[in-house]
Parts: structure tokens; C-alpha cells; sequence
């Protein structure tokens, strides 16, 4: 098995009185996609949090390509190459797509206030290269057309594509999707998991918070279920429909309904 | 001279109004100190350039610099004090919380400056920078009032180049990712607090620039030339022109500054009542601020976005399975509420 690309250890995150996260632990191979699964309130979104460095964990550590990242700001640890999405899609709105996408190519050197002044003409000339590849992924996922929309005119459906759009722009080592097929219809969840294996395929890192099982099962390498704030399953999906307490916490109550 | 009194005032206004849409129109931080930096800029400039206070009268420094060089010292005095007050305000507080403290922070300044006397003589204000250079450029007093007229168009139409290119820049870009979302600008690696904090030392420079101009314009300066109030005037211009798009804001500082003025100059002041007129300029300014934002919150020039002319990459498809999906997902994704940009202010 390959090294671990996220490695985390004895995490643990309390809000007042509520353990969210308590002593959970769990290693994310490179080049995998893994599904992280569990009844509402498991601290699922908590452990995103923690590891995108939106929240600070109360103790345990989380290391990324072998690097502590605990403590450090969000925007840090973007550029170290881990990029989340958020529950609903959170594009810059008054933006237009092509914008949305070009921000997401990450020039963070031409965005200082400085080189922006006085080297406007040149900055121009080398972001060339990545507009035109900003044009072909927007052109994968079929947005070419809208490109000078602002994002806030997207359909739901092509706002989510256009999260894709900017996670392909941006090339990162480790993707984390916070329910990607959340008000999806079933067509364009096909397009979504598709996409996902794509990353993979690229030697993207690939982390999916999803409650649509029929999805994780198709899109997963590997699955991490939580419950109450701690992993009590995880490997392939297969296994997991054996395990009494994965059945127990969350399999057996979603299979009666569908 | 009447008009060339009121183009240049307006002129220096325009000055101040793209300083505040940077802050307010890229960034999204509703700042209302921003009228604080335009008096600290004049304060400064007068007490650099008029000498040692007479007796009976106190101030602090008291220098006779050139104006040109106290203009750099004045500006840098006011990019200090935004450096104090935007690392207080920007570092957690937004909307609300950040406009609140901002305004804490003026009203904070603003008694200071009138009851504690020796810092700019209090309520009598500072004085007697009247009209620098003139007898050296031997001009007349009317000339040099134009040529005072002409200097800060020119200043105006550089600053308006500057704000242009750096609005259209990647720096413009990513600092409206940060207005729009900034969770998600800090999930790309922008560092939400240092880009908002770089834009508010811009702004305020610029706002120490028009203090400058303003001491050079008005040659006295006192508590009763600046009122935190008056900052209402420039958000009202901003909001007319256009939010984020420099020459709308140009444009909107000149209709409302000087529609404004006009406008109320023909209004009946009756004698027994010689506040009628201006009263009634301050309502005439709300209520524009109102049906503005009722009707055209995004202005008479909206932000325009660059476009990309680059050539398709490829030709259009036919209505594939994706496409399809597409509109299908516009019926079966939630409703997203509109979350009303330009109601901010």
C-alpha cells in the first residue's frame, strides 16, 4: 500500500459540552479515493473542519504528506495542496465563471498589490497559458459557453460543476468534497462520479462526506465510517455490510429505506 | 471661481470616493473611519507646513516644511493610524461588527481632536496655509485657485489609471473572491485577512492624499469642516455611480456632489429658518440612499467583469446527456436565496 497521504491520530474536538470529534484515527493512502460515512452528527464535517484548518482540534495530531498542519490558517494549508469544498456550493457569485476558474489556477505570485501596479502588462501575457487551460476545463465540464456569466446566474446543478471546474484548476494533491451530491439529480450524479475518478485517475487524493451510499459504493476505493465522534469501521465497502456495528451505527437504518 | 470652487472640491470627493470603493466597493467592508483618515491627512498637513503656534494657540509640531514633502509625511501619518485601526477591525469583525467598531473608532477621534486642544487647538481648529507657492509661481489669486483646480484633475485622472489597472488586476480579482465568499477564497489559499488589511492601507492612503488636498483647498481646518457624517455623502455617490467600478464612482461623486449643491441652492430658505436648505439636503441625500437601493442597488455603472475574448476551445455540442442534466438540475436544486450584494450598506 502506498504511504499515507493524510494521517490522522487521536483527534478530538469538543463544542461546549459536545464531544463532536473524540479520539478518532485514520490514514488516507495517496492516489485513493475513500468515502467518509456516518449517521448525522458522526463529526464527519467536524473532521473537514479540523483537517482544512477551519477549525482547532482540542488535542491529537493531523499530518498532510507527512507535514503537522494542526495550527496552521486555511489558506496555508490550500497551498500545500488540500482543497475542501463546503456542503453547498460556494462560488464567488458577482464573479463571472471564467474569473471563478482563473482564481482557482492559484497565480498567488501576480496578486500581490505591488507586481499588480506595475506589471499589469506582463502579468497579462503569462496568465495566458493558464487561461487557456482555465477555457479547456470549463470546456470539460461543459460551462465553455457561460464563461463570462457571473457564477450567480449557474443552474444548482451547474454550480456544482463549476466547484469541479475550480478543484481541476487548481490541481491539489488532496481533495476533500463535503456532500458533493447533495440536490443532485441522479444524471448528473453519474457526471459527479465520473469526475471524482477522474481526479483519482490524475493522482488526485480523493476524500468523499457523502450519505448516498449507492455512490460511495460505486466511487470508493476504501471507506471510513464514523459514529459518535470516532472511526469504528474502515476498508472496502464490501466488508462494511458484515460489520455488525457499522450495520448497527448507520448501514441497516438506511437500507430500509432504500 | 464659483464653479472652479466646486469642480475642485468635487474633484478631490472623486479622490476620496475610489479610496472607499476599494475598501468598501473590492473588499466589502462597509468602513466608517474612511472620513477620520481625510481629517487626520489635513490636520497633518497644516501642522507641517504653518509654523510654530502663536501664542494663545497649541498644536502639535508645528514645522515649516514644503507642502509637497508634508504631504508624504501627513499621508504616511494616516496609512499609520489605518494600520492601528484595520488590525483591530479587520482581524474577525465583519458587516455590522466592522462598521460599528469603524465608527467607534471616528467618533473616538473625533472628540479627541475637539476637547483635547493640544493636539490640533481643539475646537478652533488649524489655519494659515493659504494658498502655498503662490507668490513663488507668481500667480494671480484666481489663477492660482484654476491651476489648484487643474492639479487635482490630474491627480484625480492618475488616481483613476492607478484603481483601473489595479481593478482589472489579479490583486482586483482576488480581493472581490474574498468580498464574495471567504471561506471559500481562504479553501484557494488567500489569505483573507492580509488582502482586506493591504486594501484598507490603500484606501486610507488615498483618503491622506485628499486631506491634503483638502488643507491646500480650504486653508483652515477645524471640527466643524469634518463630520463623521459627511462620509454618508460619498457612500450615497458610490452607491448612484456604481459599486466596483471606478468611473461610475467618479461619475456618481459629480452627480451627486454637484446635483446635490445645485439642487438645494434653489430651495426656499426662509429667514426664519436659514437651516432649511441644507436640512433639507441631508434628507434629500437619504432618500436617495433609499430609492437606490430599492431600485438600482447595483448602480447607474455596475462592476463590470473583465470578459475572456479568447476563441472558444470548442465548438458548441449538441444537447448531450450533460446538457440535459443541467437544466434538469435547475428544476431539482434547491432554491438558492439571493443574498441582496448591494443591500450591504
Amino acid at each position: 500500500m502506498s504511504p499515507a497521504l493524510l494521517e490522522i491520530e487521536h483527534l478530538t474536538k469538543s463544542f461546549g459540552g459536545i464531544q463532536a470529534v473524540r479520539d478518532c484515527t485514520f490514514a488516507i493512502p495517496e492516489g485513493q479515493v475513500a468515502g467518509l460515512i456516518g449517521p448525522n452528527g458522526a463529526g464527519k464535517s467536524t473532521v473537514v473542519d479540523l483537517v482544512s484548518g477551519f477549525g482547532q482540534p482540542d488535542s491529537g495530531s493531523i499530518r498532510f504528506a507527512g507535514e503537522p498542519i494542526i495550527g496552521k490558517r486555511p489558506d496555508i494549508i490550500s497551498r500545500l495542496g488540500l482543497i475542501r469544498t463546503f456542503q453547498t456550493p460556494r462560488e464567488w457569485r458577482n464573479l463571472t465563471v471564467m474569473d471563478n476558474v482563473m482564481l482557482a489556477r492559484r497565480r498567488f505570485a501576480d496578486e500581490s498589490l505591488w507586481r499588480s501596479l506595475t506589471q499589469a502588462r506582463r502579468i497579462r501575457k503569462a496568465e495566458q497559458p493558464d487561461r487557456a487551460a482555465a477555457r479547456a476545463i470549463l470546456d470539460r465540464f461543459q460551462l465553455a459557453g457561460l464563461r463570462n456569466d457571473l457564477a450567480v446566474t449557474l443552474s444548482g446543478g451547474q454550480k456544482r460543476l463549476l466547484e469541479f471546474a475550480r478543484i481541476a484548476a487548481a490541481e491539489p494533491r488532496l481533495i476533500i468534497l463535503d456532500e458533493p451530491m447533495g440536490g443532485v439529480n441522479p444524471v448528473l450524479g453519474v457526471r459527479i462520479g465520473e469526475a471524482v475518478r477522474q481526479f483519482a485517475a490524475d493522482g488526485c487524493t480523493v476524500i468523499v462526506v457523502e450519505h448516498n451510499l449507492p455512490f460511495i459504493e460505486r466511487t470508493c476505493d476504501q471507506v471510513v465510517v464514523m459514529d459518535l465522534g470516532q472511526v469504528i469501521a474502515q476498508g472496502p465497502f464490501t466488508g462494511l455490510r458484515d460489520n455488525p456495528r457499522v450495520v448497527d451505527a448507520y448501514l441497516g437504518m438506511d437500507q430500509s429505506h432504500g | 471661481m464659483y464653479w472652479v470652487s466646486v469642480f475642485t472640491e468635487a474633484g478631490i470627493f472623486a479622490i476620496l470616493a475610489l479610496g472607499l470603493d476599494v475598501i468598501w466597493g473590492w473588499a466589502g467592508d462597509f468602513d466608517l473611519m474612511f472620513y477620520g483618515y481625510l481629517a487626520l491627512g489635513s490636520y497633518m498637513t497644516f501642522v507641517l507646513t504653518i509654523g510654530k503656534p502663536p501664542p494663545s494657540v497649541e498644536y502639535i509640531i508645528g514645522w515649516h516644511l514644503p507642502v509637497v514633502l508634508s504631504m508624504v509625511l501627513a499621508i504616511a501619518a494616516v496609512v499609520a493610524l489605518a494600520a492601528i485601526i484595520g488590525a483591530i477591525a479587520l482581524r474577525n469583525l465583519r458587516e455590522i461588527y466592522f462598521a460599528v467598531t469603524t465608527l467607534g473608532a471616528v467618533s473616538a477621534l473625533y472628540l479627541l481632536v475637539e476637547i483635547y486642544t493640544p493636539l490640533f487647538d481643539g475646537y478652533n481648529g488649524v489655519y494659515g496655509l493659504i494658498n502655498p507657492g503662490q507668490t513663488a509661481l507668481n500667480l494671480t489669486y484666481n489663477g492660482y485657485r484654476i491651476g489648484l483646480l487643474v492639479v487635482v484633475f490630474v491627480l484625480l485622472f492618475l488616481a483613476y489609471l492607478l484603481i483601473q489597472r489595479l481593478s482589472r488586476s489579479p490583486f482586483g480579482r482576488m480581493l472581490r473572491s474574498v468580498r464574495e465568499d471567504e471561506r471559500a477564497a481562504a479553501a484557494y489559499g488567500r489569505p483573507v485577512f492580509s488582502a482586506k488589511y493591504r486594501a484598507y492601507l490603500f484606501g486610507a492612503a488615498l483618503a491622506g492624499l485628499t486631506g491634503c488636498l483638502f488643507a491646500v483647498f480650504i486653508s483652515a481646518f477645524n471640527p466643524s469642516a469634518w463630520t463623521p457624517q459627511e462620509l454618508l455623502v460619498i457612500y450615497a455617490a458610490i452607491l448612484v455611480g456604481g459599486r466596483g467600478n471606478p468611473r461610475g464612482v467618479i461619475l456618481g461623486v459629480f452627480v451627486v456632489y454637484i446635483g446635490f449643491i445645485e439642487l438645494t441652492r434653489f430651495l426656499p430658505s426662509p429667514a426664519s429658518r436659514p437651516d432649511f436648505g441644507p436640512a433639507m439636503r441631508q434628507v434629500l441625500i437619504g432618500l436617495m440612499i433609499i430609492l437606490m437601493l430599492r431600485f438600482r442597488p447595483q448602480g447607474l455603472f455596475p462592476e463590470r467583469p473583465g470578459r475572456d475574448r479568447g476563441e472558444q476551445p470548442a465548438e458548441p455540442r449538441g444537447p448531450g446527456p450533460l446538457a440535459l442534466s443541467a437544466s434538469a438540475a435547475r428544476d431539482a436544486a434547491p432554491d438558492t436565496e439571493p443574498d441582496g450584494e448591494g443591500s450591504a450598506g
